[in-house]
């Protein structure tokens, strides 16, 4: 008998009634997060105000650090597909669990002192965190159709509570509600594509549909309206998560309504899982209907990289922006998905990884700026150059590596989903891309003139001085030498009241915002471990050019 | 220590003086200074280092190349950040640290009381880390970087005291310039690498001879574009207008950037490069042309320009002429020992011009100084073994080096004699005008500034003005601030002058012809494969005593010239000048470069401008193209906020309306 690994595990599995065999060595990155999820939630039971504000936060950065740790244990081994084929545990999984996974921790800092945490109870908040990165996790290894909708839910859910997190604000409540109602089309959306796709195939492991696909190619199902419908719905589904216009009006809502740490764990974790359970089901489970939905999806790109450009230009406030962007962004590393080739998965996982490292500088200084000035208007941003040298400079970096200026790992993600893009055949979508960066131009730079080009007045100063949670200074950091005309005066002035430059900000802010601004400037210049790095991902698709 | 480490070394130290000096400026702002100074004074020793570790090596193992990292190695182009260290990027790295240790070492001096004190050692840091990458890259890409940085690095010092509109003005003119420049040079690199395949200098050097031909049309236009870097760089005619202006930047800038260090980066290219200018005598014809048209013009001019410091700026561009001359000839080891001795004096002559225009109190007319000689003895000194060894007089530096380059043209034979022997022609105005300036400045009746100093008083202005055109200075951040400082009172300036004064009197002695030859030796391995390079193609050692006795009656002859008009006979210069007025006039304009250039470029490219703007621009581009295209994007901006309402059912519509058309897309384009 032909047994195939699938239907035999099934058989085992209803023959003996047992559980399917689990390698918890692989499994560990999941484990680790539930786990810790479970812990956190009821520690956060505790009476002590001590324990639930700092406790709950710290074990929770414990259980992301062990989910880390198990994935860089992991990674680089042979790909393996556990769990009775429902999870396959390879690079390209372990990598976008590791983006997210740094994300989570910076949204974990960046919450640190938050409103949200204290009004949703520091226990729920971090516990519904960490289950929706085990979602991620879960999302980003699914072989199985079945286990890509559970990790979807799982990872969907608790956000849509987190959106709410703040309930006592209105635009909290209905950043949560929007996202909810939205998101709920958007997965039923995605669970019809995949019955359709089961209908069609009549299989559920990605394995085997990409089997049954690959074996009538010539004719049989491929033209099949079907799985073409079944398609159609998933890419749906998909765009909706990864904010692909035109599923992409929730955004800007819920992430200017939600708490800005939320926001910041949305816009990146979500959107690297979203991305790499996109390249792990077309460009390896329909890598042989590629004629078919390349074209769709190039268009989806195309459309969305200017309606996100097009979108950010008007905005004023800051995490509006910020969302058009990573809709735009999101169109960038579309693209690298529409080649199919392990280029353009290689590429993308690396913008992926730059978009990361881009958008948490940008989102600390987010976080500050609504502390201090209690709102995210870019107006307000005016002599932060003066106020903050160090979150000015992060903010500055951030925006010139998401425009893709060189010297930033944005450039080089750029110029490598071009290079993927150009030896793919897709030309034109490099063109497109190119064409959107320059429109970025035009808000990015605003941003950034925003920063420096206004001087601080007096009562901005003030304003910086008086927050609740403002001072702590740390050292004194100068901005560079020359840097403004008056930096020689000031220079000349030494010891004097203009000398003294704190380093204001709440300290793991500036952290968040110092490590990440800095990142962008090393991988930009040497960009060659990162390249090692999401090579692997190329590598863990097999059956790519 | 292999040569690279230590090369990666002499690039780390400037790195870390830039960083440390630019961030931390406020906190120890008067440390800046030795910071700066201790920074380059280890890349110095470094790169007597890398020379150790390379004169360990023989033959092709002192050729090393290594990479840091990749930085972008896709789509056919092998950008990696790559240093080659051979010896010819060796010796540069000595020149540039050596002479940049000690320039640093005389700024902590002369711009003590300067408000941008610390600003300027983080530039000048920068400066020195850029050059040093230019001369260490391995690649083009790293070429190309360095050649860049050198340019940004010039303009922000030009401009340093970006009060005075003149010299925000000259940095922008040396900017602009530069940047066509580096256009050339890009757009060389370009037609190399279509052909090579590669970035790096030794794989484009080895393909070179497989895929070009002697004179292809492809390697000319690329040889001759690096050959428009190269003139912009080291301020060659026609692309030289921006060096006099570039003496807006303190004195010491002027020292190091614009007269040792970074305008002879030209003569580095080709140096760098000879492997396809050997492919390419055309380009290397018109190379040689050129350069002995700038030796030439700059010297006249040099000869009634009145400003102390342009003086020698059209000095340096006449030995630099000389230089691109001799690389362009194939006489690389003569430009490069010349390259090295003209960075000891030129170096020299500057700091000397900054002793007395601090003597002067900021002054810097030659018609108003007179009679220093007394009042500043030790300048007087090195200013004079400066001017010896720039005139060529036995047996300084410049005597030996100037003659190795004329005595190989003029032994090459063709067209490179005649321009060999117009060589000998610019050294005779070399010697009568380096000497004017010694005869005005330190002869004669003593001016009253001079005169006030002999009893012990510095010249002290009441109101600093520009010496440009009189605007009122600000002190706050300009002119070096309200103290002027001169070499005999202030040891760092009088260790570096001394030290150069010595390099310029005995700098000559390495390569004496018939007795020894350390520089042509220790290059030989790099040009080993350089058909001009074989010793049939070297003067014979008569020859080249020969040139040297002409060298010396000519340098001689000019000095003699000078002495009669500005010491015998005073007012013969004045009697000149009447009598040949046209002449003269001419010089004074210097040829009328500026003029030319107004009328030929900038009058027409404004002319045309002006049209663009009234015809193209407002009616086409704004109109159509830019209004078009930015009514579009705003519409467009426009039409998403609008979609944006916050319903959410509408939301919920686009979604609908999405799919729908997702899914028909599918299932039309299946059948």
């Amino acid at each position: 008998m032909n047994a195939h690994p699938y239907a035999m595990s099934f058989l085992l599995a209803t023959a003996h009634i047992h559980g399917p065999h689990i390698s918890w060595a692989e499994l560990s990155p999941i484990a680790v997060l539930g786990v810790g999820a479970l812990v956190v939630l009821l520690v956060g039971l505790a009476s002590s105000q001590m324990v639930r504000a700092r406790l709950v936060p710290t074990l929770t950065l414990v259980a992301i650090a062990g989910a880390i740790g198990t994935e860089i244990w992991r990674f680089s081994h042979a790909p393996q597909t556990i769990v009775a084929g429902a999870l396959r545990i390879d690079d390209l999984a372990l990598i976008a669990d590791l983006v997210c996974a740094v994300a989570a921790v910076a949204a974990v800092l960046l919450a640190w002192r938050a409103r949200a945490p204290r009004e949703a109870g520091q226990g729920e908040f971090h516990s519904l965190m960490l289950f929706s990165l085990m979602g991620m996790a879960v999302l980003v290894s699914a072989q199985d159709l079945i286990t890509l909708f559970l990790g979807l839910e799982l990872l969907s859910i608790p956000l849509y509570v987190l959106c709410a997190a703040e309930y006592r604000r209105e635009g909290s409540l209905e950043a949560g509600l929007k996202y909810l109602i939205i998101g709920s089309v958007g997965s039923a959306t995605l669970v019809y594509g995949l019955a359709l796709i089961y209908g069609a195939t009549g299989q559920t492991g990605f394995g085997a549909v990409a089997h049954v696909l690959a074996s009538q190619s010539g004719g049989g199902l491929l033209g099949d309206p079907l799985l073409l419908t079944g398609i159609a719905l998933v890419i749906v589904g998909f765009a909706f998560k990864a904010s692909v216009a035109p599923f992409h009006q929730w955004t800007p809502d819920v992430y200017e309504g939600a708490p800005t740490a939320i926001t910041a764990f949305m816009a990146t974790a979500t959107k690297a899982a979203a991305i790499a359970v996109f390249l792990r089901f077309f460009d390896f489970t329909l890598t042989a209907e590629h004629v078919n939905w390349a074209p769709a999806l190039a268009a989806l790109a195309s459309v969305t990289i200017i309606v996100g450009n097009v979108g950010a230009l008007g905005q004023s406030s800051l995490k509006r922006l910020l969302g058009y962007s990573g809709v735009a962004q999101a169109g960038y590393m579309l693209t690298g998905l529409v080649v199919g080739t392990r280029l353009g998965v290689s590429a993308t996982m690396f913008y992926v990884v730059a978009y990361l490292l881009m958008n948490l500088g940008a989102f600390a200084v987010i976080v500050h700026q609504e502390r201090v000035s209690g709102s995210d208007r870019m107006a307000a941003l005016s002599g932060l150059g003066r106020r903050s040298p160090l979150l000015a400079w992060s903010l500055t970096i951030a925006m010139l590596a998401l425009a893709g200026i060189p010297g930033t790992i944005g450039f080089i993600g750029k110029v490598q989903l071009i290079h993927s893009l150009v030896n793919g055949g897709y030309g034109w979508l490099a063109i497109v891309l190119v064409v959107g960066a320059m429109i970025s131009l035009g808000y990015y730079l605003r941003v950034v003139a925003a920063i420096w080009m206004t001087p601080a007045d007096a009562r901005g100063v003030a304003v910086a001085g008086a927050g609740p949670l403002a001072g702590a200074p740390v050292a004194a950091f100068p901005p560079i030498a020359g840097g403004s005309p008056e930096a020689d005066l000031q220079a000349s002035a030494g010891g004097g009241a203009l000398g003294v430059e704190r380093l204001t900000g709440d300290p793991e802010l500036l952290l968040v915002a110092g490590v990440f601004g800095a990142l962008c400037i090393v991988f930009g210049v040497i960009p060659g471990p990162v390249f090692e790095f999401v090579a692997h991902a190329g590598a863990a698709l097999v059956g790519l050019r | 220590m292999s040569p690279t480490t230590w090369g990666w070394l002499v690039l780390l130290f400037p790195l870390l003086g830039t960083i440390t000096i630019g961030l931390g400026f406020r906190t120890y702002s008067r440390a800046a200074g030795v910071i700066g100074t201790a920074a380059i004074f280890l890349a110095f020793v470094c790169s007597v280092g890398a020379l150790i570790a390379l004169l360990g090596r023989t033959g092709t193992h002192r050729e090393v190349v290594s990479s840091l990292w990749n930085y972008d190695v896709s789509a056919g182009v092998d950008a990696k950040l790559q240093i080659l260290i051979d010896p010819i990027s060796v010796f540069m790295m000595l020149v540039v640290s050596g002479v940049s240790t000690l320039i640093h070492l005389y700024s902590t001096a002369y711009m003590r009381s300067d408000k941008g004190y610390s600003r300027y050692f983080a530039y000048l840091n920068f400066f020195v880390l850029s050059m040093l990458v230019l001369v260490t890259g391995g690649n083009f890409i790293m070429l190309i970087i360095g050649w860049a940085f050198v340019g940004a690095a010039s303009y922000l010092l030009i401009s340093f005291w970006y009060r005075r509109s003149t010299a925000t003005r000259a940095g922008i003119k040396a900017f602009v310039i530069n940047v066509l420049g580096d256009v050339g040079l890009v757009l060389g690199t370009f037609f190399i690498y279509r052909h090579t395949h590669t970035v790096s200098f030794l794989g484009s050097f080895a393909a070179a001879p497989h895929v070009f031909h002697t004179d292809s049309p492809d390697l000319v236009a690329g040889c001759l574009l690096f050959l428009v870097g190269a003139f912009a760089k080291s301020a060659q005619v026609p692309l030289h207008t921006w060096l006099p202006d570039a003496m807006e930047g303190p004195t010491p800038v002027s020292s190091l950037i614009h007269a040792a260090t970074m305008v002879t980066a030209g003569v580095y290219l080709i140096v760098r490069l000879h492997p396809l200018f050997q492919l390419a005598p055309t380009a290397a014809e018109v190379g040689a042309i050129v350069g002995c048209m700038t030796l030439l013009i700059a010297g006249t001019i040099a000869l009634v320009v009145t400003d102390i410091k342009r003086v020698i700026a059209y000095s340096t561009m006449s030995q630099i002429g000389y230089m691109i001359m001799g690389a362009s000839s194939g006489a690389y080891a003569g430009a490069l020992f010349h390259l090295m001795t003209h960075a000891f004096f030129k170096a020299l002559l500057f700091m000397g011009a900054g002793s007395i225009i601090g003597a002067m109190a900021g002054e810097q007319s030659l018609d108003r100084m007179s009679g220093f000689r007394k009042a500043l003895p030790f300048t007087f000194i090195c200013f004079l073994a400066g001017g010896l060894a720039l005139s060529g007089v036995p047996p300084f530096a410049g005597w030996f080096s100037k003659d190795d380059i004329l005595a190989f043209m003029d032994h090459r034979g063709g067209i490179y004699e005649v321009l060999g022997i117009l060589g000998y022609v610019g050294a005779f105005l070399t010697g009568a005008y380096t000497f004017r300036l010694i005869f005005r400045a330190f002869y004669g009746e003593p001016s009253p500034e001079a005169r006030e100093l002999e009893h012990g008083h510095l010249a002290h202005a009441e109101v600093h003005r520009n010496p440009a055109n009189g605007e009122e200075e600000d002190t706050d951040v300009g002119f070096p601030g309200p103290e002027h400082v001169i070499a005999e009172r202030e040891p760092a300036m009088k260790v570096a002058m001394g030290i150069l004064a010595i390099l310029a009197l005995v700098g000559g002695f390495v390569q004496v012809a018939g007795v020894d030859a350390v520089i042509s030796k220790f290059l030989a391995t790099a040009f080993v494969h350089t058909p001009l390079a074989s010793p049939a193609d070297q003067p014979s050692v008569g020859f080249d005593w020969i040139g040297l006795v002409v060298g010396a009656i000519v340098g001689l002859l000019g000095i003699g010239v000078a002495y009669r008009v500005y010491i015998a006979k005073p007012g013969t210069s004045a009697a000149l000048q009447a009598r040949f007025a046209a002449l003269h006039n001419f010089l004074v304009h210097k040829w009328y470069f500026d003029e030319l250039i107004d009328v030929v470029v900038v009058r027409p490219a404004l002319t045309l401008g002006r049209f663009a703007q009234a015809v193209l621009e407002r009616v086409f581009i704004s109109g159509a193209l830019t209004g078009g295209v930015t009514g579009i994007v705003r519409s467009g901006s426009a039409a998403v906020r609008r979609a944006q309402t916050g319903l959410l059912r509408l939301y919920a519509g686009a979604v609908v309306l999405g799919l729908t058309a997702v899914v028909l897309y599918f299932l039309i384009s299946a059948k």
